[in-house]
């Protein structure tokens, strides 16, 4: 009776091990949760396709990608920015896939080897609390030299290197102003007036819209929402130029669903997808030239955007947090 | 045919060989359980923790302290070293402290019933709330531009870093302290504190050198808890401590999910092992010196214990008062946070939140429960034999397996969650993405509870129930199951509850265990922190809330009814929080 007590304990615990789901596509999403829901919800609707997912931080998720390189838990890896999937690329995680319609996808907006499609594009954006600068009596910052103004001391919350694709453009967009060297002398700077590192990119919105915080750099998706939801926030570009994420798809190697792996890929690289966006206020910039953008302040025409290599971001990435976290953070 | 000699039989002499021949004959039930018992702390306790320490002392092949000299060489690790320590130290002696204070209130003065019971209801709060709850209304209220420093006219309080994670720490555990001195203030003999005021002590006297040195093993018992507490606390400081204030727990977090390092993780929780560890033994030593002196029922009629000194008692009631009424306005903020459309922005009600939390986070929450169930009752299956088989049964290697069942339990929650990704990612045994690893982490960590209170009832049980039950011809399998476990059935409730409670609530083990196919409510609830939705963060943490609260009391009122119905009095210690 004790024995078959022990085989009942045992088998219990085995029991979840051999129950898989199957027949659905399993999916990291490094976009946030509540754009992914609606993104994939309109991508079932026109395939049928049934979407699992769960949001990661960029860098979890390349983490855990490499930690299960042998027994992929998903499929396909959603969002977040591309250097991201190069540093992937690198650990030979991606599946090659060209999306039907890849064609119509600018050249620097998609993987010259078809590891992945880009899916949207957004530059960096000053946002500040509106209270905050009247307060203070200065005006939007238009320059990264401006935020360095003791008027923002510990008043600034950005994103921690270390986890944030959002930290990591900064640095890269620094890199590409200031030259290396530079643009960690800069950053040494800044940090005087920095409140806090927030572990991911938009983590500091709220407390900017709130009023906690007196402003930040973000992209400019987490930046909108913030203003759509009505908080008073004020967003501005700085005159020496921001450079900007391409939010990336792609498929990993060994992926169990691979024909609905690729009909989100082929989805990916429709107008459907664009349009999907503009029609729920979800602030990419659509990496399709040819779905026509509503919102103004998704009008890049004055804005300066630095060019910058996505392969040459993620062969710099790891280099760049180390010295972050060894001159900036802990100087 | 199992024998009914066993239980009486003295410490074995012969060599171990010789003894596991004859367990095999003697009693082959209990063969078999040892058999399963060890088989499943090697795979779920031991070979993790292999996985742990070849991962940080094993480089190319060789044994090497390159990955730790590497980690010690960076000042900045050092640093959260020491910062955890610090923190530690401040948490366990800040939370014993006011802990103390509330159970002086509630077991030394004359207030008024529903006072008191209030008091102790407000200290179940942190307790049923996942352990970074009360960091997001503090950051609202005492953060930068906070409502409470506004509302006081107070300057900026330096708020990420030390402060902040200390404070909210601190309001996290103390009901840990408040419930195991809780415990020791109501069992001391009260007829001390008549013999030292009819001696002539004055009520400060008598408090100093009566109340107080019969407190010290509970005091002492409190801080090694709440040390261990803090040390394996990782999302209060990941959303509060700020880069000011490097500790351990996050750092190796930061060092896996940021740098992808997981060598450098692992060496950074193996840092954090050490005092874990340590703590751990010298709390075991002490308990096990003292615990059961206190449960002794006494058959004298009992005094009543003495009022604290006047002064005392005002300043325990400021205190106590002071910090519920805070705990409260804690809360409040996060309810008043999950009914309004845009948290200080558009103030309307709304139920948009709580309707969210049903439709997108339904899989979430019936994740959670599926898991927190199946980990309870699993968890509580093998807590009784494990239990059993300890307090019971003599064999070799006992003091070994009761050390080894609550390994897990000592270390903090990030190392085993590190743990189990090394050792449970590659074949043979591969389970990340099921449903099996986050059962295995909850009930390899918190079925401790369990066992102990299993082994503590059994203690009271006196052997003879079974003794008679074997002789009138029974098996051992059948006296245990008709005898034994009913009379331990409040004991297995109590750490049933225990159990429940920190599978719906803990986060620091399965965030690194969580997967498309499982996910879990207290992983949505940072999620929503972190991407700005304050009103979904707060109506998940509601809802979760509530959950607990239900189960809670329903499991309460199953031991209160099992302890009428099997007449044991039995009062376990909740012993500790295990973020």
């Amino acid at each position: 009776m004790k024995r078959s007590l022990v085989v009942l304990l045992l088998g219990l615990i085995m029991l979840p091990a051999v129950l898989f789901a199957q027949g659905t596509l399993n999916v990291y999403t490094i976009m946030p949760e509540k754009y992914a829901t609606e993104i994939f919800a309109a991508f079932t609707a026109d395939t049928g396709v049934k979407v699992n997912f769960i949001r990661l931080s960029s860098g979890e998720a390349l983490a855990r990608i490499v930690a299960e390189k042998k027994n992929p838990q998903v499929d396909c890896l959603w969002g977040g920015p591309a250097d991201t999937y190069e540093a992937g690329i690198l650990e030979g995680v991606f599946e090659q896939y060209k999306p039907k319609e890849a064609d119509a996808v600018p050249v620097k907006f998609k993987s010259a080897d078809s590891y992945w499609i880009g899916i949207g594009v957004i530059p960096l954006v000053f946002m500040s609390n509106g209270k905050f600068l009247k307060d203070k009596r200065i005006n939007p910052p238009t320059s990264w030299e401006d935020l360095l103004n003791p008027a923002y001391k510990g008043a600034l919350q950005m994103a921690d290197a270390r986890t944030s694709g959002t930290a990591t453009e900064r640095i890269y967009t620094l890199v590409k102003i200031y030259g290396e060297d530079g643009a960690f002398a800069y950053q040494k700077k800044l940090h005087h007036n920095i409140q806090l590192y927030t572990k991911s990119g938009a983590g500091g919105a709220m407390p900017i819209a709130t009023g906690q915080a007196g402003a930040g750099v973000f992209y400019i998706v987490d930046a909108l929402d913030i203003q759509q939801q009505g908080y008073d926030v004020v967003l501005s570009y700085p005159k020496e130029g921001v450079t900007y994420g391409v939010e990336a798809a792609g498929i990993l190697k060994g992926a169990k669903n691979l024909d609905a792996a690729k009909k989100l890929m082929d989805w990916a690289s429709s107008k459907k997808l664009g349009e999907v966006m503009v029609a729920k206020k979800i602030n990419y910039i659509p990496t399709r030239p040819d779905v026509k953008v509503t919102n103004p302040n998704l009008d890049m025409s004055k804005v300066k955007l630095l060019d910058a290599d996505i392969a040459w971001k993620g062969k710099n990435r790891q280099a760049f947090i180390e010295r972050w976290v060894n001159e900036v953070v802990q100087q | 045919m199992p024998s009914n000699i066993t239980i009486e039989q003295p410490p074995a002499m012969n060599s171990s060989k010789a003894q596991r021949a004859s367990l095999i004959r003697k009693d082959p039930a209990l063969f078999s359980a040892l058999i399963a018992i060890w088989l499943s702390l090697a795979i779920f306790i031991f070979l993790p923790l292999v996985r742990l320490l070849a991962a940080t002392f094993i480089v190319n092949g060789t044994l090497s302290f390159a990955n730790l000299s590497k980690i010690l060489s960076k000042a900045y690790n050092v640093r959260a070293f020491y910062n955890s320590l610090i923190l530690a130290m401040a948490v366990s002696a800040a939370g014993t402290l006011i802990g103390y204070l509330f159970a002086l209130a509630i077991t030394r003065t004359n207030w008024p019933k529903p006072l008191k019971w209030l008091l102790s209801a407000i200290t179940i709060l942190p307790l049923i709330s996942p352990p970074f709850t009360s960091s997001i209304s503090l950051t609202l209220a005492l953060g930068p531009n906070g409502m409470l420093l506004k509302a006081l006219g107070l300057g900026q309080l330096n708020f990420y870093g030390f402060w902040g994670t200390w404070i909210s720490e601190t309001l996290t555990y103390f009901p840990v302290a408040f419930m195991v001195l809780t415990a020791i203030l109501t069992t001391m003999d009260a007829n001390l504190d008549d013999a030292a005021l009819s001696l002539g002590a004055s009520r400060w006297r008598m408090f100093g050198t009566v109340t107080v040195p019969l407190s010290m093993p509970g005091i002492a018992n409190a801080i090694l808890l709440l040390f261990g507490s803090s040390l394996a606390d990782f999302a209060t400081p990941l959303i509060l401590g700020g880069h000011t204030f490097p500790v351990l727990p996050t750092q190796a977090y930061l060092q896996i999910t940021g740098l992808y390092d997981l060598k450098g993780g692992s060496g950074l929780s193996f840092l954090l092992l050490v005092p874990a560890l340590l703590v751990y033994l010298f709390q075991r030593s002490l308990v096990g010196k003292r615990s059961y002196v206190t449960i002794t029922g006494k058959t004298g009629a009992r005094s009543q214990f003495s009022h604290l000194p006047h002064a005392l008692e005002i300043a325990v009631g400021a205190v106590s008062i002071f910090i519920s009424a805070f705990i409260l306005y804690l809360y409040f903020i996060i309810l008043w946070g999950s009914f309004v459309k845009i948290w200080s922005v558009n103030n309307t009600f709304t139920l948009d939140h709580f309707i969210y939390v049903f439709s997108h986070g339904r899989k979430a929450i019936t994740d959670t429960l599926k898991i927190a169930v199946v980990s309870t009752v699993v968890g509580s299956l093998l807590a009784v034999v494990i239990g059993y088989v300890i307090q019971r049964k003599k064999f070799a290697g006992r003091r070994v397996l009761e050390f080894s069942s609550m390994l897990n339990y000592a270390l903090p929650g990030t190392v085993v969650g590190i743990a189990y990704i090394l050792a449970f990612n590659e074949k043979p045994i591969l389970l990340t993405g099921t449903m099996t690893i986050l059962v295995a982490a909850y009930v390899f960590r918190y079925y401790a509870t369990g066992i102990r209170s299993v082994i503590a009832s059994l203690q009271q049980v006196d052997p003879a129930l079974e003794e008679a039950s074997l002789s009138l011809g029974a098996s051992s399998t059948r006296t245990f199951f008709n005898v034994t476990v009913p009379l331990i059935i409040p004991a297995v409730l109590a750490g049933m509850r225990y159990l429940f409670i920190h599978c719906m609530t803990a986060i620091s083990a399965t965030i690194f265990l969580v997967s498309v196919r499982w996910t879990l409510l207290t992983t949505r609830i940072l999620e929503s922190m972190t991407e700005l939705q304050f009103s979904q963060a707060s109506a998940f943490s509601i809802v979760l809330i509530v959950l607990v609260f239900i189960a809670d009391a329903l499991m309460l009122w199953l031991m209160r009814l099992s302890t009428r119905k099997f007449g044991t009095t039995q009062e376990t210690l909740y012993d500790n929080t295990g973020a």
